[in-house]
């Protein structure tokens, strides 16, 4: 019987539109029960959205005149959901029926939600609808785990080559590669997209183990090496020639859910280092976790998920990639945890003061680049702009120094801005207290770690109390 | 000494024609600024010369830019001349004598402690910025095909503040190449028209165009409904943050994109 269905969805798959009814009907009693796009749309974007990449860089291609579409190496953000997150991407599961019970995941095998799947046509369809009126970059395509890892990474494969050659679409495209599928079948769709990922899920072995009883580390890291391989080659092959196909041309990135086990900073940290270093990663997510299944062994921490600890870490992870640090310098064993208060950067620089103050008119650029309120943008200028004169703080203003984070750490021509105590403490409470009065460091939500919420009438204000005082 | 004031039309014709009339007069450029338009308060002791955008000139003046200061500052001198600010005349021809006169050359756009190396590079990151954002954030309608024909044409209109059409054409033309379409900037009433598989180019509507209502085609309000609700479901409830949606895609993008009309 199982075999037989799956038989009969790949008729249908592989061989271009028949017509038969007969076909069509079985198919459609397993995997999607007379549903309109638009219902599959909403449980599938739904079961999509936990999923965190949506970035769109990293591959430059143009048109050829052929098709539709082109990619641009910064990437685009097309419109920001209710959350403020970005839409580059049409991000969809192809289904979210799965054979895996894994308990932080809403698509797990023992929840009863609706369960859909879309068909490649329809896939194609809509990203290329989408895609000309300007509402997405490309396409994000994950999957739960139909029948099994080969099965589904099959049909991500047959819907991205259908998009490729039938719709000639040139646009953006971020598939997952399913851990544990063939090895050629990941070959065969890294030459069709420009950004493949498998999840990590947890920093440890043992917390996946915890949490995801049927994934194993092993099993995700063999992809990922794979694929890191097969960049590797593929760069090698475009220098000799230069029209050869791209494989993964944006390369690879993973995701970590943070807050679900008690991992630490550092932990999470060593293990994004040794990905970057070891994998050559583009990018490693976090993801703070959200008790979607309220499980009651996960935690379901009370002010919402952990986002000013998932926003420390992305923080960190910049000072990884772009400002030369390591994570053994910003954490350490005995401190393993990123100080909430301030960011990692400035965590940093307060407690090696002995590197500071930093004259601007000399300092060289990853100096400067260590110095809280210059960035990368700010320290390229100033070594630019420094060989035309002598930089003063106005000038620093004019190039986007943030002066009011900076002042502490910096000279211009020997002199500092204000007097100022070169002091631990000092400059930490004065750090601390220009976040406390919204003036210093800009969070994406308030201070509190909490996101941002609308009072509404429904909220728990204790109006009733106040009703019944008046009332009296 | 006089100060003369060159007054020149808001354009990059304009400004290039300005500039080429200063470095005409043969008088250094101390005493030497490009004004946009007529200024409302005249002052007593300056010398006020309009001049009349002339394309000879302008091609000179672009000649020498391209070829003496390199296609990066050409392009940042470009989209400074685009912006909405009124000063950006003075900006740009300020800049362009400290990289010729005063010798900083190609370099010029890092020479940040001169105030209008300073401006010219703030209007022109604002007018990219803007460009940036609108390729992002336009949404094109599907118009209904005319009778007897098939062709569709894609219909975005926006409302920049500065002129950023040209900066955005370029985008599309490569990416829907084989599509026509067209971008309608609101404020300057200003096409940026693109036939398929052809060149693109811009139509001055003139001040008294009105949009008439627009025809949809078929398909369009069911891909417009299909991603209002990918819109609506993407988003994660327990992570819900409106201020920090505002403040990636500002109100003002907002009014002309579709997924944020009320319905």
């Amino acid at each position: 019987m199982f075999a037989n269905r799956i038989l009969f969805y790949r008729t249908d798959l592989f061989i271009e539109e028949t017509d038969e009814e007969a076909g069509e009907g079985e198919m459609e009693l397993r995997i999607a029960p007379k549903m309109s796009v638009m219902d599959k749309l909403k449980i599938l974007g739904d079961a999509a959205k936990y999923d965190v990449s949506c970035s769109s860089s990293g591959s430059f291609r143009r048109n050829d005149g052929q098709g539709i579409g082109n990619t641009v190496a910064a990437g685009l953000c097309h419109s920001f959901a209710a959350d403020g997150r970005c839409i580059s991407l049409l991000k969809i599961l192809f289904t979210n029926e799965c054979i895996y019970d894994c308990r932080y995941c809403i698509n797990r095998c023992s929840n009863d939600v609706p369960r859909a799947s879309f068909t490649p046509d329809e896939v194609c369809e809509l990203t290329m609808e989408f895609y000309r009126r300007n509402y997405i970059e490309g396409l994000f395509l994950s999957s739960g785990i139909l029948y099994s890892p080969n099965y589904t990474m099959e049909l991500i494969c047959e819907t991205v080559h259908r998009l490729r050659t039938v719709h000639r679409f040139q646009g953006y495209i971020h598939v997952k590669a399913i851990p544990g599928a063939d090895p050629m079948l990941i070959q065969r769709a890294g030459y069709l997209v420009d950004r493949m990922s498998v999840n990590l899920e947890m920093a440890t072995a043992e917390g996946l183990r915890a949490i995801a009883p049927n994934k194993h580390r092993k099993n995700i890291l063999k992809p990922m090496r794979q694929i890191q391989n097969s960049i590797t080659e593929n760069k090698n092959e475009l220098t000799l020639y230069r029209h050869a196909p791209h494989f993964c041309e944006a390369g690879q990135s993973t995701q970590m859910v943070i807050g679900a086990l008690p991992e630490s900073d550092y932990q999470i940290m060593s293990v994004a280092e040794n990905l970057y270093n070891k994998f050559s990663l583009k990018r490693v997510y976090y993801s703070a976790f959200v008790n979607v299944n309220e499980d009651r062994d996960l935690p379901a921490p009370a002010g919402g998920p952990p986002l000013l600890r998932e926003h420390r870490l992305y923080q960190a992870d910049w000072l990884l990639r772009f400002y030369g640090f390591k994570v053994d310098e910003l954490l350490t064993e005995q401190r393993p945890n990123f100080n909430t208060a301030i960011d990692p950067k400035a965590d940093w620089a307060v407690r090696h003061l002995e590197q500071f103050p930093v004259e601007i008119n000399r300092a060289d650029y990853y100096m400067l680049l260590r110095v809280p309120g210059v960035g990368v943008k700010s320290a390229g200028r100033i070594v630019a702009a420094r060989r035309f004169g002598n930089l003063t703080f106005a000038d620093l203003k004019k190039i986007g120094v943030v002066l009011k984070r900076a002042l502490y750490f910096i000279t211009c021509n020997g002199k500092m801005m204000y007097p100022t105590k070169l002091e631990e403490n000092y400059i930490v409470q004065n750090l601390v207290y220009q976040n406390r009065m919204g003036r210093g460091e800009k969070l994406p939500f308030l201070a509190d770690g909490t996101s941002y919420r609308q009072m509404s009438l429904f909220d728990d204000c204790h109006f009733e109390k106040n009703w019944k005082a008046v009332g009296d | 000494m006089e100060e003369k004031y060159i007054i020149c039309e808001d354009s990059l014709e304009g400004i290039f024609t300005g500039i080429y009339e200063a470095y005409a007069l043969r008088e250094g450029h101390a005493h030497v600024h490009l004004q946009i338009g007529e200024e409302d308060n005249l002052r007593l002791f300056a010398v006020y010369l309009p001049v009349s955008s002339d394309p000879v000139k302008t091609e000179k003046v672009v000649q020498t830019l391209r070829s003496r200061l390199g296609e990066h500052v050409y392009h940042t001198l470009c989209r400074a001349a685009a912006s909405c600010y009124p000063d950006k005349g003075e900006a740009v021809y300020k800049t362009v004598v400290d990289a010729l006169t005063a010798g900083s050359g190609r370099r010029v756009m890092e020479n940040l402690k001169n105030p209008y190396v300073a401006r010219c590079f703030e209007l022109a990151r604002f007018t990219a910025n803007e460009a940036h954002y609108e390729i992002e954030f336009i949404r094109f309608q599907e118009l209904a095909a005319r009778e007897g024909e098939e062709n569709t044409v894609l219909f975005s209109k926006i409302g920049p503040k500065n002129n950023v059409v040209p900066f955005v054409m370029p985008h599309f033309a490569d990416r829907l190449s084989i599509e026509n379409f067209m971008v309608y900037d609101e404020n300057r009433k200003l096409f940026g028209v693109h036939p398929a598989r052809e060149e693109w180019y811009l139509v001055a509507a003139g001040e008294e165009f009105a949009l008439k209502d627009l025809d949809l085609s078929q398909k369009e309000e069911k891909y417009q409904e299909l991603f209002r609700t990918f819109h609506r479901t993407i988003g994660i409830k327990s992570r819900e943050n409106k201020k920090l949606q505002r403040q990636m895609c500002a109100y003002r993008y907002q009014d002309y994109m579709m997924e944020f009309a009320q319905k």
